[in-house]
Parts: C-alpha cells; sequence; structure tokens
C-alpha cells in the first residue's frame, strides 16, 4: 500500500508527466517532428531531473540542509500500471483503425515490401545480437524491434513530399501498415520461446485455443454484446463495454501466453469492423491519446535512466551497441523493402526510395520491447540496455529518414 | 394531450415501407469505382450519394456525404499524433480518384419492415439524417428526417397516417 503522501505526490508527477509530454509535444510538432519523439524527450528530460533532484538529494548551503522532495516515481509499480495501460490504449486504436477489407486490398508490392522489411532486419537483427554475446531470446527481442516500420512518420514526409499517389508513395504506406501487423503477430511466437520444450506445446495449444475463440467467436459475438451495450440508456455504456472488452481481451491473451497487448489490438480489430465502431472511436481517442498514451511515452522516455547508475561506460557500452543497431536497421530495410520491391517489378531507383521509406521506427518497436521487458524476457542490465537503444533507434530513424527520402526523390526528378 | 400521444405512438408503429422514398431511380446512387469527379458533380446538387457496387444490381456498399468531400478537399493535415492506418485521403494529394476510396463503408441502415421508431432510435444514435432502406444487401429505398417530419405533421392535420402506400 502507499501512503497517501505517496499517492498525491504520484499525483503531481503524473501532472508533471502530461505537461511536459504536451510541452515537448507541441515543440517537436513545431520543428516539423512527430510529437511522439517530443514525449519521449521529455520523459527523458523528467526522468533525468527526477533522478538527480528529486530522488531524495540533500544539499548543504553553508549551515542549511536541504532536502528536496522525492518524485521518483516512475520506477514504481503505479506510474508503471498507467503507462502499460497507454499501450493497450495504443494498440486497441492502431486495431481500430486498421480496416481489415482495406489490408485484403493490399497489393502485391506492399506485401512482398512488408515481408522483405521483416525478414532482413529480424534477421540481421538477431545475428548481431548474438555477435554482440546477447542471448537468444534477447537477440531474438532485437531482431524483432527492427521489423515495424512506424507509418505515422513515413506518411507524413511523403506527404510533404506530394508523393503519396505515386506507385512508391502508396507501396510504402500500404507495407507499413503490413509489418505492424506481423511484427506485433511475431511477438506471439517471441513469447512462446520463454518455455521450456515441455511447455512449448502446452503454449501452443493456449494459443490457437485463443485464436480459435477470441478471433473466431469475436467476429460472431461481438456485435450482439456492442447490441447490449446500446440498451443499456447510461451515460457512455458502450464505450464501458468497449473497454471492458480491450481488457478482458488483453487478460486473455496474458493467460495464452501472448502478451496482453496482442490482446488489445485484436479487439481493436473487432470492434473496428463493427458498424458502431465509428461511435467508439472517438471516445476511446479521448482517453487514450489525452492521458494514458502520452504517460507510455514519458515513461519510456523515463527509462533511459538507469536504477542501479549512471556512470559513463554503461553508456558508452550502450552508444556503441545502438550504433550497430541503428545502423543494421536501415541496411535490413533498404535490403529487405528493397528487394521486395525489386522483386515486385519496381526500377532500382523506386526499390531504393521504398527501401529508404521504411526505415523509420517507432511505437511498435517501444511496445515490443515494454512487453518484453514485463514479461520477464529481458532482465536488467540487459533490459535498460535494450530499452535505451530503443528510444535511440526510434528517434534517430525517425530524424533522419525525412532527409533520406528527400534526398533520393531529389535525384530521380 | 392524449391525443397527440396517441397519434405519436402509431406514428413510430408505423413501417419503414410506408413512408420511405421508393423511387430508387431517382436517388443519388454511384458505383463503386466511379470517378472522383462524378462524386463533386452530383454532390453539387445533392447532399449525400449512396455508393453501390454496380448499377444493376444496386448492392450498397458505402455512403458519401458532404462532409466526407470536405475532409478530402481541405488542405490535409496529418494529425502529429496518429497510430494505426492514417488517413491520406484528399484531393490535393491524388490520393481520392474513385467514389470508393472516399464512401464510408460501414452504412447504417433500416429494413423495409423495420418500425419507424428504430429508424428514429438510428438517426439519433449515429447523428444521422437519413438513412438507406435496404433488403439483401439491395437498395430498395430512402429514409429521410425530411419525409418523416412531412408525414408526422401532415398526420397532425388529420390527414390518415397510412394514405399514398402505393407512392
Amino acid at each position: 500500500m502507499i501512503s497517501t503522501e505517496e499517492f498525491f505526490n504520484i499525483l503531481l508527477l503524473v501532472a508533471a508527466a502530461l505537461i511536459f509530454a504536451r510541452a515537448f509535444g507541441y515543440l517537436f510538432y513545431k520543428l516539423k517532428q512527430p510529437a511522439v519523439i517530443g514525449e519521449i524527450v521529455a520523459g527523458i528530460f523528467l526522468g533525468g531531473v527526477v533522478l538527480f533532484f528529486f530522488s531524495g538529494q540533500q544539499y548543504t548551503v553553508s549551515n542549511y540542509v536541504f532536502t528536496f522532495p522525492r518524485f521518483d516515481y516512475f520506477n514504481g509499480n503505479e506510474f508503471k500500471l498507467l503507462a502499460e495501460i497507454g499501450i493497450l490504449f495504443l494498440l486497441f486504436i492502431s486495431g481500430l483503425e486498421t480496416s481489415i477489407s482495406k489490408l485484403k486490398k493490399t497489393g502485391k508490392a506492399s506485401t512482398l515490401v512488408a515481408i522483405g522489411g521483416v525478414i532482413a532486419p529480424l534477421l540481421l537483427g538477431i545475428f548481431s545480437g548474438i555477435l554482440l554475446n546477447f542471448s537468444m531470446q534477447e537477440s531474438i527481442v532485437i531482431g524483432l524491434i527492427l521489423t515495424a516500420t512506424s507509418v505515422g512518420v513515413t506518411a507524413r514526409t511523403l506527404m510533404d513530399l506530394h508523393v503519396l499517389d505515386t506507385d512508391v508513395g502508396a507501396t510504402i504506406l500500404g507495407a507499413a501498415v503490413i509489418d505492424d501487423v506481423i511484427g506485433i503477430l511475431l511477438l506471439v511466437f517471441a513469447m512462446g520461446l520463454q518455455s521450456t520444450v515441455v511447455n512449448a506445446v502446452w503454449v501452443g495449444v493456449k494459443i490457437a485455443i485463443f485464436f480459435l475463440i477470441f478471433l473466431y467467436l469475436g467476429l460472431k459475438i461481438i456485435d450482439r454484446i456492442l447490441d447490449l451495450g446500446e440498451k443499456i440508456h447510461l451515460p457512455k455504456a458502450f464505450l464501458s463495454i468497449s473497454l471492458s472488452i480491450l481488457l478482458i481481451y488483453s487478460f486473455f491473451a496474458d493467460g495464452a501466453g501472448i502478451s496482453g497487448i496482442v490482446g488489445a489490438f485484436i479487439a481493436g480489430l473487432l470492434i473496428g469492423q463493427n458498424i458502431r465502431s465509428k461511435n467508439i472511436s472517438e471516445d476511446i481517442k479521448t482517453i487514450g491519446y489525452g492521458f494514458f498514451i502520452p504517460i507510455f511515452f514519458v515513461w519510456i522516455g523515463s527509462r533511459f535512466w538507469s536504477e542501479s547508475g549512471t556512470d559513463i561506460s554503461t553508456y558508452a557500452t550502450i552508444g556503441i551497441f545502438a550504433i550497430v543497431v541503428i545502423i543494421v536497421s536501415i541496411i535490413g530495410k533498404i535490403l529487405g523493402s528493397g528487394l521486395g520491391a525489386k522483386l515486385a517489378g519496381m526500377s532500382s531507383a523506386e526499390s531504393l526510395q521504398v527501401g529508404i521509406g521504411m526505415i523509420p521506427r517507432m511505437e511498435v518497436a517501444l511496445i515490443i520491447v515494454a512487453a518484453a521487458i514485463s514479461r520477464g524476457i529481458l532482465v536488467d542490465p540487459v533490459a535498460h540496455q535494450i530499452l535505451v537503444t530503443t528510444i535511440l533507434l526510434s528517434i534517430i530513424t525517425t530524424l533522419i529518414t525525412p532527409f533520406l527520402i528527400k534526398a533520393t526523390f531529389k535525384n530521380v526528378k | 394531450m392524449a391525443k397527440q400521444n396517441k397519434l405519436i405512438s402509431d406514428f413510430y408503429e408505423l413501417k419503414v415501407n410506408q413512408i420511405m422514398d421508393r423511387r430508387v431511380w431517382d436517388l443519388p446512387i454511384i458505383e463503386e469505382k466511379d470517378d472522383i469527379h462524378n462524386v463533386l458533380s452530383i454532390l453539387g446538387a445533392r447532399n449525400h450519394i449512396w455508393v453501390v457496387k454496380d448499377k444493376q444490381t444496386k448492392e450498397l456498399v458505402g455512403v458519401i456525404t458532404e462532409h466526407d468531400v470536405l475532409s478530402i478537399l481541405a488542405p490535409k493535415n496529418l494529425p502529429s499524433y496518429v497510430f494505426g492506418m492514417p488517413d491520406i485521403k484528399s484531393i490535393q494529394h491524388g490520393t481520392a480518384k474513385t467514389s470508393g476510396d472516399i464512401m464510408t463503408d460501414k452504412v447504417v441502415t433500416c429494413g423495409p419492415d423495420d418500425k419507424i421508431i428504430g429508424a428514429l432510435n438510428k438517426m439519433v444514435k449515429y447523428n444521422l439524417r437519413r438513412l438507406p432502406v435496404i433488403k439483401d444487401n439491395i437498395l430498395v429505398g430512402e429514409l429521410t428526417l425530411h419525409q418523416l417530419i412531412r408525414k408526422y405533421y401532415a398526420a397532425t392535420q388529420y390527414h390518415p397516417m397510412v394514405e399514398d402506400e402505393e407512392g
């Protein structure tokens, strides 16, 4: 149990997190960068301030001893709970906004680009993980982090360049949506890998049952459940039912050994197909975008600072590792997605554009890391290393891609 | 007062096909693969279009309203905070080419045998002014708020509730 004082201190930290998230988000928006980066940077900043000034330090000025109040709650379970709900909301919204019918219509080119862009970075990531002395499990997580392209960043860059209606633009965007889905689904298998061989079969069975019940039957009964929600004439009863579905799906997905976030995504996907999703979507976004999701990004940013210590050599090691991962992430997408584009019949120049367009990583990478840590697949100090690397990967790939894309389009035109 | 109550409850019990516009040939209809310019041309005069798979079978697949066109006509600003599939349909960027590109494919519909009270509830719930009337996925008519208002007002003026059933 937390004391009343702690409780209100946590609330103050939450308020600070929201304010800084929005302030930094707006700053980055003004710099024509995704607001998400601003929120992560806000987390790094706040995390640093808390660590260096508000974790019980004492200062002596002449004879007076100042003791700053403690606000080091980023590491606490309470803040983490809010952040993890943020992850569920993020995936739920992604699911809601993903239209299965549009996915089906995605062309052959996008599919090939997505598959190539998943396989090459995944293998390269695993390979470099092993070379750098990480365990097999850890290396798989490193590979997984590199699979999913951030649609938001790419879409905005293509829009700025006015190339959305070109083959390249359409292919990149389609592929970026597909590889998010593949990345999230691959996480299912990674989660299964934790267990021993005997358990593996059982986990397999549980996963099969989960998909059978919650995907197939879900499509059939969700309509009736939502019908029920419509009949309850209480304010926002419909929203409450949708939120319950989100939480119940996460619970059972976690129970099936798949990780709750996959459950959240599937719940979103199912409800998104329903006619009533128009009504739900806005309400869910209000809660998610307004509260839980910024908290998640700030929290992830705050994890930049290690609990055990902040000596330079730790960060130097991470820095070298991060450089390797970032290079691998770039080469992986250019090779894999580029090859996919080439196979789909695009020219070499176009294939290069597609490969570069697929470089940005963001939400899904951060989510996969957070899930792997909370599932215990990654433990400190490796967890911290990979997490910081992923933060750097997200920020750097997002910042450099617009320049790279612009450069390739300039050469062609 | 009691008479008013009786009137409105009778009105609620009417069937959709007793009020709906059955002149399907006169409804604004467009095929899914039709060019965006046809959409603009029709919407210059009407404020919505039903999108069908093809004009022969009239299988309803979507609806386009003025609001859908507003979102592709106005300059596109991708929100800085976007997860899942972003909405990139825009005339400016050349990404809205056919009516299928911009239609809403989740259409709230009603059946010819539904009661008016159900249709009214749907209109309130989803903030709509018109509903397509659907029989086995085929568009058979249209029910507008306009028609409902006219019908109810006529009934208050001592016109029989069901008169021109042949339309």
